[in-house]
C-alpha cells in the first residue's frame, strides 16, 4: 500500500482528478495537492492522489550529485 | 550504466566501485523504507557489499508497524456495529488478537479491499445504507488521500463514511531508532510531503543520513554517498533524491493534513508508544472518526509472544533469527505482520532467499 507510482499526466479534469498513464496502465487519481498540473507532467501516485511532480530523467541529477559529493 | 563518479587523480570511478571498494568503518544503515528493503533486495544490491557495510531494515512498513489492537479494533467495528470496512489488501491478513480480518469475513463481517481512501467515500456515498469505516493506515505519504476523503465527504454531504486512523508520522521513530543505526537511508516519498528540514535538524543533532530514491541508480548511488561521507567522521545529511525531494516538500497537501488532523500519541508495533508520532482528526471532525462516532472501547492487542517482528522492525535482530521464519510463518501463513505485507522485512527476506 506504502508504494509510490511514477506516472505521466494524461488529462486534468475538471472536477480535481486528473488521468495518468504508468507504464501503459491509466487511472483517474486526485489532482487537489498539486497546482497547475498539465498534461506532460511527471508525478508521484500515493493511494490515490498526485502527491509531488518529478522530472523524468534520473541520470543527469544523480551524476551531478555524485560529482557534488564523492 | 552506474552512475560515474571523479577521483582525487581525476580517474572515473563508478558508484557501485565506491561499494564494492569500500575501505572505510564499519557502517550499519538502516533503510527506514520498506519498499527500499524490497528494491534493494530485488536489484541485487546487497550482494555488492562488503561485509564492513550492513543493511538493517527498519520501521518503515505502516502495515508492519500497525499494532494487533488496532485490527481487533476493525473487527470490532464490523462485527459489532455493523460496519463495511473498507480497507487497502495488505491489512486483510495481518493477524489481530485472535482472528485476522479475512477470517472475520468468513464469520459475517463485511470488509471490501479498496485503492484509495477515495474509493472508499465514493462506496459509501453510492451506498447510503451502509455505515463505512476505511482502515486509514500510513505515513505522511497516504495521510493527505486520507484527509481529501474526508473533506469530499463533507462536500458531498455523505454521512455514512468514517475513518479507523492509525495514521503515523516518521520523525519519531527516526528519534527512536537513531541508536540503531549509523546513518539511515531516509524514505524519499515521506519527505516529498515533509520536506527536509527533519533530517537537517537530525543531522545537526548527531543523526546522519541520506534520502534515497528508488530506481538502481538512485539507491547506489545514496548508499555511495552515504559511506563516502561517513567515512569522513561528521553527521551529515544529504538529499539523493533531488528530482522529487525538495527543502520546502509538498505545502497543500501539509496544510490540508494540519487543518483536518492532529498529533497524538501512537503506538508502533514492536517499538511501543511514540508521544506525539500519531495523526487523527481534529474535533470538528469528530463525526468522522470511527472511534468517536462509535464509541469504541479502548483495546490493547495480544501479539503472538513467539513472534519476533518488533525486534525486526527495530533492526535488533535479523528474520532469520526468529524460530517462526520460514517454517510456521510464511507469506502463504503469516504469524506476524512483517510476513504479510510485500514491504515487510520477513516477507523481503523469504522471497528473496537469506544468503544475501
Ligand atoms: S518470521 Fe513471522 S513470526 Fe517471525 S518475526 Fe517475522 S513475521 Fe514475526
Amino acid at each position: 500500500m506504502c508504494v509510490g507510482l511514477s506516472a505521466r499526466v494524461v488529462k486534468v479534469n475538471d472536477d480535481g482528478t486528473a488521468l495518468v498513464d504508468a507504464t501503459g496502465a491509466r487511472r483517474a487519481v486526485s489532482a487537489q495537492l498539486l497546482d497547475d498540473l498539465e498534461p506532460g507532467d511527471y508525478v508521484m501516485v500515493h493511494a490515490g492522489s498526485a502527491i509531488a511532480r518529478i522530472t523524468d530523467d534520473d541520470e543527469a541529477e544523480t551524476d551531478q550529485l555524485l560529482e557534488e559529493y564523492l | 550504466m552506474t552512475p560515474a563518479i571523479a577521483l582525487r587523480d581525476g580517474a572515473r570511478r563508478t558508484a557501485r566501485e565506491v561499494l564494492t571498494g569500500y575501505e572505510g568503518p564499519r557502517v550499519r544503515i538502516m533503510e527506514v523504507c520498506g519498499t527500499h528493503t524490497h528494491e534493494i533486495f530485488r536489484q541485487g544490491i546487497r550482494k555488492l557489499l562488503p561485509p564492513s557495510i550492513e543493511l538493517v531494515s527498519g520501521p518503515g512498513c505502516p502495515v508492519c508497524v500497525t499494532p494487533v489492537g488496532f485490527i481487533d479494533e476493525a473487527i470490532a467495528l464490523a462485527l459489532d456495529h455493523g460496519c463495511t470496512i473498507a480497507t487497502f489488501g495488505d491489512l486483510m491478513r495481518v493477524p489481530g488478537s485472535s482472528q485476522s480480518l479475512q477470517q472475520a469475513r468468513a464469520q459475517g463481517a463485511e470488509v471490501r479491499v479498496v485503492y484509495s481512501p477515495q474509493d472508499a467515500e465514493a462506496y459509501a456515498a453510492a451506498h447510503p445504507g451502509e455505515r463505512v469505516a476505511f482502515l486509514s493506515v500510513g505515513f505522511e505519504t497516504t495521510t493527505p488521500s486520507s484527509c481529501l476523503a474526508v473533506r469530499q465527504a463533507v462536500e458531498d454531504g455523505v454521512g455514512n463514511f468514517s475513518l479507523l486512523t492509525a495514521n503515523k508520522t516518521m520523525p519519531g521513530a527516526y528519534e527512536a531508532m537513531s541508536g540503531s543505526a549509523d546513518l539511515f537511508l531516509y524514505p524519499g516519498h515521506v519527505h516529498a510531503i515533509t520536506g527536509t528540514r527533519v533530517c537537517e535538524d537530525l543531522a545537526s543533532r548527531g543523526v546522519s543520513g541520506v534520502l534515497a530514491g528508488f530506481t538502481a541508480r538512485e539507491l547506489v548511488a545514496a548508499l555511495a554517498v552515504g559511506v563516502t561521507k561517513f567515512a569522513v567522521g561528521d553527521p551529515f545529511f544529504v538529499n539523493c533524491y533531488p528530482r522529487v525531494v525538495t527543502a520546502e516538500g509538498a505545502p497543500a497537501a501539509c496544510r490540508l493534513v494540519d487543518q483536518m488532523m492532529e498529533a497524538c500519541d501512537a503506538r508502533w508495533r514492536g517499538i511501543g508508544v511514540i508521544p506525539g508520532s500519531g495523526m487523527r482528526l481534529r474535533e470538528s471532525y469528530a463525526a468522522f472518526d470511527a472511534r468517536r462516532r462509535y464509541d469504541l472501547p479502548r483495546i490493547e492487542g495480544r501479539e503472538n509472544r513467539a513472534c519476533r517482528c518488533g525486534e525486526v522492525l527495530k533492526g535488533a535482530c535479523a528474520p532469520m533469527d526468529c524460530p517462526l521464519f520460514g517454517k510456521a510463518c510464511t507469506p502463504d501463513h503469516p504469524v506476524g505482520a512483517c510476513m504479510v505485507s510485500d514491504e515487510g522485512s520477513c516477507s523481503a527476506f523469504h522471497r528473496y532467499g537469506v544468503d544475501v
